[in-house]
């Protein structure tokens, strides 16, 4: 727990933050020479706990005099491994910074600092009957400043959308130690290029976050679910367009595969339908008298579709929560069946669900992979999961051809590679395939001007 | 000398994080190394060969081992079995601290634990049901003695026996798993049939080794025995009690509602903040790592000092030597008693 000086980057930094904000002994350096992505391990040179703006800015300047890559950190709950010290150098922590400074109700916005985890945000504007949006997987251990990071998704996105659209202001550290405030707390303002919305997302290679002014909605006041079963996850796809196509946008629109279903209930003992080819978790929040009826029609046209086995409403909120529990114990249930379980993002055009889930089913079967799909019906982002034994080298190998294959597969239906977990160093080798030529030039080019030194998580986006 | 760990704990962690919210000392440091992920991190480089097992002492030590990470997590990892493992491997020798060699020393024999009884007396031998045993403990023979008398009172059917040794449980937790886990059978053996005890600690680690079936803990064991027991009533009012979960009874073996189930009934019952974690006893701990373990509690006593409490209920030992000690240090009045004096209280 001590930091050893006996490098002059050590040292300088101990100058600048004390002693108690840097480490850098073998064990603190190992400990954050990974985040939550299984593969990729790179060990930092020194970690720092900056306090404020301006320690932040002063280790930013002091970083671009000496060409040392920094990569901020929030908890390192991310997928993709953006947080990773593949290059070494600093590894920013943001955890100390992590008060809430204000909350709005009246503007219904609140300004944070990145450390705060995004359930702590919530569970404070909660109590003014407020809502933060955001809600993925992490919630309770993943930080807000990451969220922003990675732009992260959850799974109320399709009725809300996900971390871009409730960012109203930044406040940043440029790679030249420069500290900007773009947007702010206004819902409309159109001057100048949007930097907030360019930012979100950025995974730390413009700037590093230090506040943020984020946009709260009205906490629900009710909830209410139901799950169905269908023989194939095409017919499971047919009742999402049904119910999409009749106007209603709701709040839940999840499903789980077969693989998973088997996982899930094996694991967790909840009583689902095993036999079932996919399970379709729905429901909406809001109020009562508005909710009930929706939730109920869109019960009725689960059954309208052709394949449906059964379809059950959650009659309290005890069995609405194991129904929640299902869809969220996924990534865990199928992790037990391997050693090694690589998570995938993509994301495709709504009314390509169907086929691509198809086609991912054939291209496991082609590497004679297990794999388990779960995801947001709703807005077509799929997490098929490779489980595999981590030691099993040519297994391993396979399993990165197939994740190519998907990729590509998703890029032909005219999706994306990633969804919401992000491209970090996971997915970087495939981005040209989903921007082109030209737009990597410009993202580079962009970067530069953002980081003129190239320190800033060096490697990832714009590299 | 343990050289590896059991892979196949280890390869359960999926590195997600979710345990970072429920740990006590990451909450302290906001550090990943003080956290049971990075824990994790650190055990698989010393199995993978890219960290000496000496830089694990550290983090070996700072852990309360209070296992808050094991419900949260998804993937379902067995942390508490891992730190075991953890100090199995790098306690040894002049790294076992000498407080833990003397406390070992202590409970090492049959003689030597009756001495830790012998300034105040503990339950009388007596036969009842030969198939109910009351586990007399080791360090709350010596520092609670009443405990074991009040059960006994409260509960005429349960054997007691003189002779008896330790469990083990800190023997586990202290680096010398496989010796812990030979006391716990050499105890299955002496006491038949089920074993009753009065710390969540000891009902943790003596199940884990000779089965859930073989112990009991007395809350646990309270509530199937007896539904309905009266309020305590003082001066025309209920008491108002609080409780503090052990941290091995609710994340090792799953009870926390019992002794609940139980104050309720017999008074005011006010569920304190955060009642789940760590008081910062954690067994040896508040010897091992004082300052840290009054880190840890110093939250506590925040959190009850304006609950206005008669009572707080524990179901351990040590929960009980720290909360008893701290509160008093802090000047309030509240009195930390074992659950069963309550109930005994209740009865009349």
């Amino acid at each position: 727990m001590s930091s050893s000086q006996s490098s002059p980057l050590v040292g300088q930094l101990v100058s600048i933050l004390g002693q108690e904000a840097v480490r850098a002994d073998l064990t603190s350096l190992e400990a954050y020479s990974h985040d939550a992505t299984p593969l990729f391990q790179g060990l930092p040179e020194v970690i720092v706990s900056p306090r404020d703006t301006q320690e932040v800015a002063e280790v930013v300047r002091f970083a671009g005099k000496t060409q040392t890559p920094i990569i901020a950190r929030g908890a390192g709950s991310n997928l993709c491994a953006a947080t990773v010290p593949l290059h070494g150098g600093i590894v920013m922590s943001m955890v100390n910074m992590n008060s809430i400074l204000e909350i709005s109700k009246s503007e219904m916005l609140a300004v944070v600092q990145p450390g705060v985890t995004n359930l702590d945000l919530d569970t404070q504007v909660g109590k003014e009957g407020l809502m933060f949006v955001p809600d993925p997987g992490s919630r309770s251990v993943s930080t807000v400043g990451g969220n922003v990071a990675t732009s992260a998704g959850g799974l109320r996105g399709l009725k809300y959308g996900t971390t871009k659209n409730y960012i109203l202001g930044l406040e940043v550290v440029l790679g030249s130690g420069e500290v900007i405030r773009t947007g702010g707390r206004l819902v409309k303002d159109v001057a100048g290029y949007d930097l907030t919305r360019l930012l979100v997302g950025s995974e730390g290679t413009l700037g590093i976050i230090t506040e943020i002014t984020a946009a709260l909605v009205a906490r629900p006041h009710a909830s209410k679910y139901g799950v169905a079963y269908f023989e194939s996850l095409g017919s499971a796809c047919a009742a999402v367009e049904r119910i999409i196509s009749q106007g209603i946008l709701p709040s839940t629109l999840e499903f789980l595969d077969n693989t998973c279903l088997v996982a899930v209930e094996d694991f967790a003992k909840l009583g689902l339908d095993t036999q079932a080819g996919a399970l379709l978790l729905f429901g909406d929040h809001g109020d009562s008298e508005v909710i009930e009826p929706v939730v109920e029609k869109m019960a009725a046209l689960c059954n309208e579709v052709e394949g449906c086995r059964t379809v059950t409403l959650a009659q309290n909120v005890a069995a609405a929560e194991a129904l929640l529990y299902a869809r969220r114990c996924s990534l865990p249930a199928l992790a037990r069946l391997g050693t090694l379980s690589i998570l995938e993002d993509i994301a495709v055009p709504r009314n390509r669900m169907a086929i691509t889930t198809e086609r991912i089913e054939l291209i496991a079967q082609k590497y004679g992979l297990r794999v388990g799909t779960f995801g947001h019906a709703g807005d077509g982002n799929l997490h098929p999961t490779i489980v595999l034994d981590k030691d099993d080298l040519p297994q391993v190998r396979k399993a990165e051809l197939a994740m190519g294959e998907i990729f590509a597969l998703a890029l032909e239906m005219g999706g994306t590679i990633t969804g919401e977990h992000g491209v970090g160093s996971a997915k970087l080798p495939y981005l040209e395939a989903r921007l082109g030529r030209e737009q990597m030039a410009l993202q580079r080019a962009i970067k530069s001007v953002f980081d003129p030194h190239g320190i800033l998580n060096p490697g990832r986006l714009g590299s | 000398m343990r050289e590896e760990f059991t892979k196949s704990k280890l390869d359960r962690c999926i590195s997600c994080g979710y345990c970072l919210p429920a740990c006590p000392t990451y909450q302290l440091t906001g550090a990943e190394e003080s956290s049971p992920r990075g824990r994790i991190t650190l055990m698989r480089a010393v199995q993978d060969g890219r960290l000496p097992k000496e830089n694990l002492l550290a983090e070996s030590s700072f852990c309360l081992g209070c296992r808050a990470c094991e419900p949260v997590c998804p993937a379902g990892v067995e942390y508490g079995v891992l730190l075991e493992e953890m100090r199995e491997m790098t306690w040894q020798g002049r790294h076992r601290p000498l407080i833990v060699r003397a406390l070992f020393l202590a409970v090492q024999s049959q003689w030597r634990i009756r001495i830790l009884g012998l300034s105040s007396p503990v339950a009388r031998s007596r036969r009842a049901d030969p198939n109910l045993n009351l586990l007399l403990g080791c360090f709350e023979r010596r520092l609670f003695p009443k405990v074991s008398r009040t059960v006994a009172k409260i509960a005429p059917e349960v054997s007691v026996t003189p002779a008896q040794g330790c469990c083990g449980a800190l023997h586990a937790h202290n680096g010398e798993l496989k010796k812990g886990q030979a006391m716990a059978r050499v105890l299955g053996e002496k006491l038949p049939g089920v074993i009753l005890t009065t710390a969540g600690g000891c009902a943790a680690h003596i199940s884990a080794t000779i089965g859930k079936e073989r112990v009991q803990e007395f809350s646990q064991w309270w509530v199937m025995k007896e539904a309905d027991l009266s309020p305590i009533v003082r001066q025309g009012k209920k008491i108002r009690v609080g409780f503090q979960d052990s941290c091995h009874l609710r994340n090792g073996l799953g009870v926390f509602k019992q002794p609940r189930q139980i104050l309720e009934q017999i008074s005011e019952y006010v569920e304190i903040p955060n009642a789940s974690g760590c008081c910062g006893a954690a067994g040896s701990y508040s010897l091992l790592q004082r300052s840290n373990s009054r880190k840890v509690v110093a939250q506590k006593v925040e959190d009850i000092k304006d609950l206005n409490l008669d009572y707080l209920a524990t179901v351990n030992p040590g929960c009980t030597r720290q909360l008893a000690t701290s509160l008093k240090r802090a000047g309030l009045k509240t009195k930390v008693v074992h659950i069963s004096e309550l109930v005994s209280l209740a009865k009349g």
